[in-house]
């Protein structure tokens, strides 16, 4: 090593944190929607929303609205080699009309493959060899938590189509806005967040198929984070449970 | 602008029939059959060799001869700017298939009938000639993979500046917008595999050009056998023999 | 793709739940780590990492840019893996941007931190040169030469080594602001600042196999998973990104079980990675002067 010690560098070390809207900062600050901190937004969920498909659900959760169909299983394309367990295929795109400045709906790239890895573990692909299950989720209008909507909505979708699964996937996010834990925030909450964790989970098996952490956290905050999502994941799994038996009764009248 | 100074030193302080320095090393992808990275001066690539395998399409396979796949990719910090779409343009693929109809062309395909070689070379640091380069590094991962060849192909390029015929050019002298000729020969057969040259020259002042890139590629085949006779060396004493 | 028969299936996995694994391992050691920093002359900082047969190279660019209007005294970084076909004959064409883009986008996660950058391993503010006008664009870049497993550990770690031997040149802003608005930027070509890479978190991919977990598995283990977790920690033993990887679905008090391991590990693996970049440096240095 050189002699010096080396610079850091920062030429501007004091201009940290500056810009940031003063609502969240303070202690005792309300959500812009008026819910309480470890409050959900009210969910609307409906299966069969598009005909065409073998099985679809839509999803509305505050303003983020979301609608998925599911088709298959149907027969792999002939180039993809033999397969004794099925293939799960997933896609999740973005109306140009979604956000608020035209066609912004960006990283759904890494949507698509975060919404296979988040079912893969729930579907069980044994019971469909050699074929393929296309899930294609759009977001209409997005409203934050985009993805654990998305992953909630699917699993309804492949519920609908009769696809076997081990449990329902619910999925649930915690923003992490200075001291307070926020769950399921909105777009403006998660513009200003230090930190978001994501779990999609089988709430009756108890079990996490897909969890994503960004921001730095201590152990006892991932601790709680987590508690906090694994509650609202159960939840949510009932009411996504009472939507499947409330469209199972109405199609037996 | 002035390539060759009145000393006759080039800018990189070369001579007009110096060749930038070569290194070579064998073995650099664990993974792989055979592979090499190649150094002419600042250019400096990877190959990595995989095969002789199953044909993995089958409607591209031959019942008589093996069949012998290339890409040619480039790091994005292969280059002063970076680049931001590394795969699939049209120069790369172009550089591609003149690898692969060069390597072809030393390899004994008919030795391996339905089964496919596949060439992947990398670019880490592009500064002039990453075609030469990658027929060199490419030549030696097929010798370190095992797959019979006719003769070791080398390539070398030469260009035509300030009138005086420049061996091994770089990127500031290539892309003066000067002749460049590009040579691939099978050294021992003396045989011309590949030759490809831009912009004109006078057939006599061509002539002169391109038997400088022949006395270069020979001079590369010289380096690359002895790295292929230290390899050997290396693994009898390592057996034992 | 790894081929394996069910006897060297139950090999691997046997050696593991005896914490004997295939190459000598206990569960929790990891292989070797080489690090080389300054491959790539072009770049401002670059370094090729290499663990076992796995052998990763990151580099970084910086270039001037225009600061995002949203968070006008922050620098912007971007990071892009490619995955080199002399890896794996997988790769050819476009066959390896789908683990490209998996790797970039849980880099990101890792090192980046949140959307507005809060939490990222990399100092954002300090890439910002004059406010809402001009700051640092940091192009990391990554390539995978060979794979042999835990490619994001070794990415992790090339990226850390490349940061640090990165150095951004010293800046002079000119007093007066030219007609544009845009401020006259004076870039020195002499003098560099060394950028700060203390708080550069490391990445600890623990992989299920059976009921254990073990570290930098090779891509035979790989192919025996049922889950793995990629935890970025940094040296406070925070943790700044984690993501799961594999279908099977894992019990939550598991998964806090996973992370504190990560964590116990993480500060070995600090300490290891912080030598060997020390090291490399003081052997570039010396070739270079010598």
């Amino acid at each position: 090593m050189s002699g010096t010690a080396p610079a850091t560098y920062s030429p501007s070390p004091t201009m940290q944190n500056k810009k940031r809207a003063p609502i969240f900062t303070d202690v005792d600050w309300v959500r812009p929607d008026g819910r309480g901190f470890r409050q959900c937004r009210g969910a609307f969920l409906r299966t069969g929303a598009a005909n065409a498909a073998s099985g679809s659900a839509y999803a509305e959760f505050g303003n983020t609205k979301v609608i998925v169909s599911v088709f298959g299983p149907r027969e792999s394309k002939k180039a993809m080699m033999y397969s004794d367990i099925g293939r799960l295929n997933c896609n999740v795109s973005y109306t140009t009309f979604s956000t608020p400045i035209r066609g912004q709906g960006s990283d759904n790239k890494e949507f698509s493959s975060m919404l296979h890895k988040a079912l893969e573990g729930a579907i069980i692909l044994d019971s469909f060899p050699k074929t393929t299950v296309d899930v294609f989720a759009l977001v209409l209008e997005s409203g934050g938590s985009d993805l654990p909507v998305v992953v909630s909505c699917a699993s309804l979708a492949l519920a609908d189509a009769g696809i076997m699964m081990y449990d329902v996937v619910a999925s649930v996010s915690v923003s992490c806005l200075g001291k307070n834990l926020v769950i399921d925030p909105i777009t403006e909450e998660e513009s200003y967040q230090d930190g978001s964790m994501m779990i999609t989970c089988m709430p009756s098996r108890n079990e996490v198929t897909q969890l994503t952490v960004t921001g730095e956290w201590s152990t006892p905050k991932i601790h709680e984070a987590m508690e906090l999502c694994l509650d609202a994941c159960s939840k949510l799994g009932d009411i996504m449970r009472s939507c499947l038996k409330e469209a199972a009764s109405a199609s037996q009248e | 602008m002035e390539y060759v100074s009145p000393e006759g030193l080039r800018l990189d302080g070369r001579r007009p029939m110096e060749m930038r320095q070569l290194r070579a090393e064998i073995g650099a992808v664990a993974k792989a059959d055979g592979s090499a990275v190649f150094e002419m001066g600042n250019t400096k690539v990877i190959a990595a060799v995989y095969g002789p395998r199953e044909v993995q399409n089958r409607s591209q396979q031959m019942n008589d001869q093996a069949l012998v796949r290339c890409e040619y990719s480039m790091a994005n910090f292969s280059t002063g700017d970076r680049r931001r779409k590394p795969k699939g343009d049209r120069r790369s693929t172009e550089i591609s298939l003149v690898i692969r109809q060069s390597m072809e062309a030393c390899i004994l395909t008919h030795l391996m009938p339905r089964s496919q070689i596949d060439i992947f070379v990398q670019v880490l640091q592009a500064d002039g000639g990453t075609r030469s380069a990658c027929i060199n590094a490419a030549t030696l991962a097929l010798a370190d993979a095992g797959i019979p060849m006719r003769d070791l192909v080398t390539s070398c390029s030469a260009g035509y500046l300030n009138t005086t015929p420049l061996l091994d050019l770089n990127y500031v002298e290539d892309s003066a917008g000067g002749p460049d000729v590009t040579v691939g020969i099978l050294s021992k057969l003396d045989n011309v595999t590949l030759l490809q040259m831009d912009a004109k020259l006078p057939m006599d002042t061509f002539e002169n050009v391109m038997q400088l890139a022949i006395e270069g590629c020979k001079a590369v085949a010289n380096y690359i056998r002895e790295v292929l006779q230290e390899n050997t060396k290396q693994l009898e004493y390592r057996r034992g023999v | 793709m790894v081929g394996l028969s069910v006897g060297e299936k139950h090999f691997i996995q046997g050696g593991i739940a005896q914490d004997l694994r295939s190459d000598g391992r206990k569960r929790l050691t990891y292989r070797h780590i080489q690090v080389e920093t300054g491959v790539i002359p072009q770049a401002d900082g670059s370094a090729r990492v290499k663990m076992g047969a796995t052998d990763v190279i990151g580099s970084v660019k910086a270039e001037l840019g225009k600061p995002n209007p949203l968070q006008p005294d922050k620098g912007k970084v971007s990071l892009y893996v490619d995955c080199s076909p002399t890896a794996a004959p997988m790769f050819e064409g476009r066959g390896g941007e789908e683990l490209s883009t998996e790797l970039s986008a849980t880099l990101q996660r890792c090192l980046l931190g949140g959307k507005n950058g809060a939490g990222a391993g990399i100092d954002l503010s300090s890439l910002s040169i004059v406010e809402g006008k001009v700051c640092w664009d940091l192009y990391i870049d990554c390539l995978v030469v060979s794979s042999d497993g835990n490619l994001l550990d070794a990415l992790g770690a090339a990226i850390k080594a490349a940061l640090s031997n990165t150095g951004i040149p010293k800046v002079q802003v000119a007093a007066a602001v030219s007609s544009d608005g845009q401020p006259e930027v004076d870039v020195s070509d002499e003098e560099f600042l060394q950028f700060d890479t203390s708080g550069v978190p490391v990445i600890v991919t623990l992989t299920k196999v059976g009921r254990h977990y073990i570290v930098d598995a090779t891509s035979e283990e790989e192919s025996q998973m049922s889950s793995a977790v990629s935890v970025s920690i940094n040296r406070e033993g925070r943790i700044c990104g984690l993501t799961k990887r594999g279908g099977a679905g894992l019990d939550p008090s598991i998964v806090l079980d996973m992370i504190s391991v990560a964590k116990h590990v993480s500060e070995q693996l600090i300490n290891k990675l912080d030598s060997e970049i020390a090291a490399a440096e003081a052997c570039e240095e010396e070739s270079g002067h010598g």
